[in-house]
Formats: structure tokens, C-alpha cells, sequence
């Protein structure tokens, strides 16, 4: 794993408002191995989307501006290419599924001249061989009656149609890499089941890493290999899925998992709210919220990573050389 | 470039390098667009470098007649072409636009306005001079001016009344000329005048609004800016100036000005819904597809603007041919032109006797601006798709 596909580097995304900047990705780094699927997790505010769009420089600029840090793509860093070559990458080998169906088809145009569209924009091939392509493509993502229906307009799908077909434009140039935002959220339950499901068979059908970002822990248990959790532009816990949810470390992990509804408990919640992203505060991102602070964690930046077995890291004071064993264990036990 | 060996079997396998688009793989429209453009400018070089008196015979071209048809073909391309090729999609929308009363009202007196305008001088001609048929009264009205006016009558004559005949429906004026040929001719020139100007204004509108809206900062700044100065200019008083000074009283320098200094309105509209379309899904997912901002452009944010632009350059045409009609009112266009202002300068009192001038072409002005405002009305209830949800 000394080389993985996606490799971001202390990514910094800033967005200039009338309120102040906005640091809405903040030195995150994480990696992202071929044929892989990593989830970002964390609640709305928290920089998940910027992040992905920040890969190949989706975000709006200005008022967006990728400040620092590094997305290196199979060697390349993305951050420093001209446009001109960014759209090569763009849908050529990364591809994007984004949380609105609804609005992510061109109403003026059918699905299939949408797709050989994606198609033509990075192979040179005819319109007819596109077409084909396109045939082919709108089949596998479970459109019934291709022939019929590749000449309708988006208005005349249903939503969870209609994200297939976007998976499917997604899918187009056979992307090593798929970003998902939220692919579900917008979807209702089976129809979300559905979906995942062919995002899944996809993915090991062509062998294509898969970043999926999500609020849903619900999905990151089905779908993810590891999970980045992010909290106010920073990552506070990564590790392999397994560790993630049997042993989650960080306070804020924690939390989240004790918000999941069905464990025979009441309700829980995570009390307050994000901080303000103009002026977030000192030390660890979540102090102001979390059960366990100390007051070493209101000091300097967010604490460094620790180890907490394996792969599997927190960014929390608690695991620090500073704090013994008994208080971890402790925390564990709630 | 990832390597096709990766495509599972479920996919149906294509060998991307043995298919390579052609150069003559481009749509037919967009060839027929560049081969109608091509000759016009061939036809154009051709006039000025070697026919120069007349291109056939004694027909000859004039520098309106060329943006005319420029104008047309750009019409032909993008708005008679996509309405048909789509038909299937489009069909719905005439219908929705047909079953309102008003709609079909409009359609029917615009396009009645523009076969009139097309055709209507070349079958019948232009108004002429007829001393010997002055001052008639229109079909089925008695006149008594011909008793002041010592002329003669030419239709039967009861109680001293002059009464109107077929052979001149809408009466004629005080030098005999046809009512009939002289709207056809006003409907003639309101046309050339509409299509070109319009033509125009939804070019430079929708070049303006496009760029300021999707690239913002700046440029948005600086385009806003100028349209914000431009509206301060009247356009009347640059016609005045440029038609007297430079490049005379025609229509084409109506059409010029007008054209150039009277798009600011619709480039703000065009700009405001490029701002939203630039934040949609589609446009999103076409970035992200590695679509280049030129492609977005064009194929997503202007045909989806497309609604907007129509129904504002249809709010611009009255406009213009009221304006046509002022400044030869006000003797500030060519007399050759014959337009329905200078008939009406001449047919209002103090020179003018019989009512019926006046009332023609005033009833064919009302009509035709009201017919525009109606049709760009309803073209936005049908087009807007907000709100059709």
C-alpha cells in the first residue's frame, strides 16, 4: 500500500465570504487505495463535499481556493494542473455521482445524447459507436428497455432512474476512481438499497476505487473497507470499517455511533452545535461539544494522530503518551 | 488513460482505438449553417468586387438586405431547426401554447404579419402615386371629402357621397396611393426591422449575459458595469446623430443602433439565469464529466436560457417598431422607405382629410404590438419551467 491511487496531503479549502474566510477543509489528508472504498463520514457543515470537489477542483473559484496541500492521482498532484488538463481527469478517470439526481440531467437533451456526450467529451470516437456504448451502459445500471427508453428525456424517469442513469454517465470513461456525495440521500429506502447495491457490483465488477462520502452510518457499515470520519474541516478518526465500529476512539465517533437509532435506547444526540467555520476554535475541533474534554485539549491545533491499533488512528489527546491507559479504557466503557 | 482489459465481460466490449470520429462526423445543421453563411459572404464579396452595379439583371442588394439575411439563417438555425428536429419534444409546448386563447390570438395575427410582410409587397407592390384615385373612401363607407377636394370618385356617388369600392378595400390617401399596399409595405419593413435588430440584441444579450454570469468576478463586474452605462444612452439620439452624420436614414442603421444599444435589459435577464443554471446539477455534473467551460456554455447554460431570451426579445420587437415609425413621423427616416409614419405625418390633420389612413394603420400598429407583448406573455407561462414544477 506504499502507492495509492488517491493520495490527499494536508488539503486546505477556503472559501472567502462577506463574514470572514471560511476554512471548510482544513489539513485534511487521506488515501485511497485502488479498487477500494473509503468512506468519509461526518455531519452536514462538515467539509465532506468540499473535500471531494476539492480532488479535481470542482469547487467554485472565487469564492473557492484550494489554499494549500496536495491531491496526488496516480503520481500526478491535481492541485498544481492548468484546467485544460484537469478535465482529462475529470470523467476521464475520475468519475462524480452527486446527491441530486433530480437536477444532475440536462432537461433539454434525452439520457442517451447525454451519455454519448460523456462519452465523446474524452474518447474520439462516432456518435454511433457512443451510442452503442451508451446502450450498453444505461443496461448494466438496470434501465429495463433500453432501446425504448434511451431516447427519453430526464423528466420522463423516476428519481432512482434517474440516478442510475447518472451512475451510468458517471461510469462512462471507465473511471478509476468514483466519487459519490451522497448518491442516496435524496432517495427514498428501497430505492437507496437499490442503488447501493449497484454501486457495489459495479465497483468489483470493474475493479474501481470508490470515495463515498455519506452521513449515513447505516451505509458506511454496508459499503465502506475503511472510513475517514471528518468534524468541522478536520479528520478525527480514520481506520479500517471493522475497527471504526467496534472500537470507535475518538469522542466524536463515538457519539455519532450513539446517535444511530434501534439500540433500544432512547434517542441520543450530540449536544450544540458545529463551531463557527470563520473562527473555529483552538485545539481539538470538538472540545466545545465533547464528554470527555480535558483541558489539554483546548490548547495548539487539533492534537496529532495517535495510533490505536493497526491502521486504525484517532486525533485525540486521550491516546496520547501523556494520558494512561485506565482513562482510555474508561471512555471506552460508556 | 485506464486500460479497456479492466471492462468486465457485462459490459459490451468497444476497442476505443479502432474507432476514431471523422471529420465529416459533424451534424448536418451545424454544416448547413456554416454552407448558408458561406454564401452569403461569397454572394457578398461577389456584389462588391464584381457585379457591383446589380447582382441579376437590375436587382440589386443593399447592405439591410445582408444582415437581413444573415439574421434569417441565424433564425432558421436556431430557432426554426431545433423546434422541428425536436418535434416530439417541442409538440408539447405548441400545444400547451395553442390552447390558450390568447396564444393562438398572437400566433395567428404574427404570423399573418410576417407572410403579409413577406410576401405581400411582392405580389401586389408598393403603394404608387395615383392622382386619379385620391382621397377614396374604404369598402362599404360613404366620404363627402371629394366634394371639397374637387376629385373625381370611383365608386358610385349618392347624395353627394363618395362610397367606397373593392378595388381599393382600405380607401386610399391623398395622392391615390393604396391603404392596402401601403400596411403591407409598413408590415414589410416592421419585419426586416424586427428580425434584424432582434437578431442582434439576442446575440450580443446572450454573449454578455453568458460570460458575465458564468465566469462572475470581474468580468462580471466590468460587462454589468458597461450595460449599466450603455442604458443611459438613448438610442434615438446616437440614430439621430449616426443617421444624419454617417450612414443615412435607412433601416439599416435602425436596426444598427437599436440593435447594438438596446440589449442591456436582456443580457441582465440572460445573466441572472446563468447564475442559477451555473449552480445546477446538470452543469455540476458536466464539469465534473470534464466538459470545458466553452462546451458547458453551449450546450447547457444557453439552450436553457433560451426561454428567457425569447420572450424578452419579443418584449423588444414593438419597441422597435414603434420607434421605426416616430422617427419617420418626425421626418428623421428615408422618405423612399415609405413608412407608416410618414403616411401618417402626412394623412393626420392638418393635411391630412379622409379618416381612414389613420385609422388602418393605426389599428395594424395596435394590433401587431399588442399581438407581440401577448405571444411573449404567453411564451413565458408555457416556456418558464418553474413553473410547470
Amino acid at each position: 500500500m506504499s502507492n495509492p491511487l488517491l493520495s490527499v496531503r494536508d488539503l486546505h479549502t477556503t472559501f472567502d465570504t462577506d463574514d470572514g474566510t471560511v476554512r471548510a477543509v482544513d489539513g485534511v489528508s487521506f488515501d485511497v487505495d485502488a479498487g477500494e472504498t473509503v468512506c468519509l463520514v461526518g455531519e452536514s457543515g462538515s467539509g465532506k463535499t468540499v473535500a471531494c470537489e476539492s480532488i479535481t477542483k470542482l469547487i467554485p473559484t472565487p469564492p473557492g481556493e484550494i489554499a494549500a496541500g496536495e491531491v496526488r492521482f496516480d503520481g500526478e498532484d491535481l492541485t498544481s494542473l492548468p484546467d485544460k488538463q484537469l478535465t482529462e481527469y475529470r470523467g476521464g478517470r475520475i468519475g462524480h455521482v452527486f446527491q441530486n439526481p433530480q437536477g444532475a440531467l440536462d432537461p433539454v437533451y434525452t439520457v442517451g445524447d447525454q451519455l454519448v456526450e460523456a462519452i465523446r467529451l474524452h474518447r474520439d470516437v462516432p456518435k454511433s459507436a457512443a451510442r452503442e456504448r451508451a446502450h450498453s451502459l444505461l443496461d448494466r445500471v438496470g434501465i429495463g428497455d433500453v432501446e425504448d427508453r434511451i431516447d427519453d428525456y430526464p423528466h420522463q424517469f423516476s428519481g432512482g432512474m434517474k440516478q442510475r442513469v447518472v451512475v451510468a454517465m458517471a461510469l462512462a470513461c471507465d473511471p478509476d476512481l468514483l466519487i459519490a456525495d451522497e448518491p442516496t440521500t435524496a432517495l427514498d429506502v428501497t430505492i437507496q438499497a437499490q442503488v447501493l447495491r449497484l454501486l457495489d457490483e459495479l465497483q468489483d465488477e470493474r475493479g474501481m476505487a470508490m470515495l463515498f462520502v455519506t452521513h449515513d452510518l447505516g451505509v458506511v457499515a454496508e459499503i465502506a473497507d475503511r472510513v475517514v470520519v471528518m468534524y468541522a474541516g478536520k479528520v478525527m478518526e480514520t481506520g479500517d470499517v471493522y475497527q471504526v465500529f467496534e472500537n470507535p476512539s475518538h469522542p466524536y465517533t463515538k457519539a455519532l455511533l450513539e446517535c444511530l437509532p434501534g439500540r433500544g435506547r432512547a434517542l441520543e444526540t450530540i449536544g450544540g452545535t458545529l463551531p463557527d467555520p470563520t473562527d473555529p476554535p483552538d485545539g481539538c475541533r470538538f472540545h466545545p461539544r465533547c464528554p470527555h474534554a480535558v483541558p489539554a485539549c483546548e490548547d495548539g491545533d487539533q492534537p496529532a494522530f495517535e495510533d490505536v491499533g493497526g491502521s486504525h488512528q484517532a486525533s485525540c489527546v486521550l491516546y496520547g503518551a501523556d494520558y494512561d491507559e485506565p482513562e482510555l479504557a474508561e471512555a471506552n466503557d460508556d | 488513460m485506464p486500460s479497456t482489459e479492466q471492462q468486465s465481460p457485462l459490459f459490451t466490449r468497444i476497442d476505443w482505438r479502432d474507432q476514431s470520429a471523422s471529420l465529416l462526423d459533424v451534424r448536418p445543421r451545424t454544416a448547413g449553417l456554416v454552407l448558408a453563411l458561406a454564401a452569403v459572404a461569397v454572394t457578398f464579396v461577389y456584389n462588391h468586387q464584381v457585379a457591383t452595379t446589380a447582382l441579376v439583371g437590375t436587382w440589386d442588394l443593399r447592405r439591410m438586405d445582408w444582415l437581413l439575411f444573415v439574421a434569417c439563417i441565424l433564425l432558421v438555425r436556431y430557432g426554426v431547426v431545433p423546434l422541428v428536429a425536436n418535434w416530439e419534444r417541442s409538440s408539447g409546448t405548441v400545444r400547451e401554447f395553442l390552447r390558450r386563447p390568447a396564444g393562438l390570438l398572437s400566433l395567428a395575427w404574427i404570423l399573418g404579419f410576417a407572410v403579409l410582410g413577406l410576401v405581400g409587397p411582392e405580389l401586389i407592390g408598393m403603394p404608387r402615386v395615383d392622382f386619379y384615385a385620391d382621397y377614396q373612401p374604404p369598402v362599404f363607407t360613404t366620404s363627402h371629402v371629394t366634394n371639397i377636394a374637387n376629385v373625381e370618385c370611383v365608386g358610385p356617388v349618392t347624395d353627394a357621397g363618395c362610397h367606397g369600392t373593392w378595388q381599393y378595400p382600405l380607401g386610399t390617401t391623398s395622392t391615390g396611393e393604396n391603404v392596402v399596399n401601403i400596411v403591407m409595405y409598413g408590415a414589410h419593413i416592421a419585419l426586416k426591422l424586427s428580425i434584424t435588430a432582434a437578431m442582434i440584441m439576442v446575440v450580443v444579450a446572450t454573449a454578455v449575459g453568458t460570460t458575465a454570469g458564468y465566469f462572475g468576478g470581474w468580468v462580471d463586474d466590468v460587462l454589468m458595469r458597461y450595460v449599466d452605462f450603455q442604458q443611459t444612452i438613448p438610442a434615438i439620439v446616437v440614430y439621430i446623430i449616426v443617421a444624419t452624420m454617417y450612414l443615412g436614414k435607412g433601416l439599416f442603421t435602425l436596426a444598427l443602433v437599436f440593435g447594438l444599444l438596446n440589449w442591456g435589459g436582456i443580457a441582465r435577464l440572460v445573466r441572472s439565469e446563468t447564475l442559477e443554471r451555473r449552480e445546477s446539477g446538470y452543469v455540476r455534473a458536466a464539469r465534473s464529466a470534464g466538459a470545458s467551460d466553452l462546451h458547458v456554455l453551449r450546450r447547457h447554460i444557453i439552450p436553457n436560457s433560451a426561454a428567457t431570451v425569447i420572450t424578452a426579445a419579443t418584449r423588444q420587437i414593438p419597441l422597435l417598431i414603434l420607434a421605426q415609425v416616430l422617427l419617420a413621423y418626425l421626418n428623421l427616416s428615408d422618405v423612399r422607405l415609405r413608412s407608416l409614419g410618414e403616411i401618417l405625418n402626412r394623412a393626420l390633420p392638418p393635411l391630412g382629410v379622409g379618416w381612414w389612413v389613420v385609422a388602418s394603420i393605426t389599428v395594424f400598429l395596435v394590433g401587431t404590438v399588442l399581438a407581440f407583448n401577448v405571444f411573449g406573455d404567453t411564451a413565458r407561462d408555457v416556456l418558464d419551467p418553474k413553473e410547470v414544477a
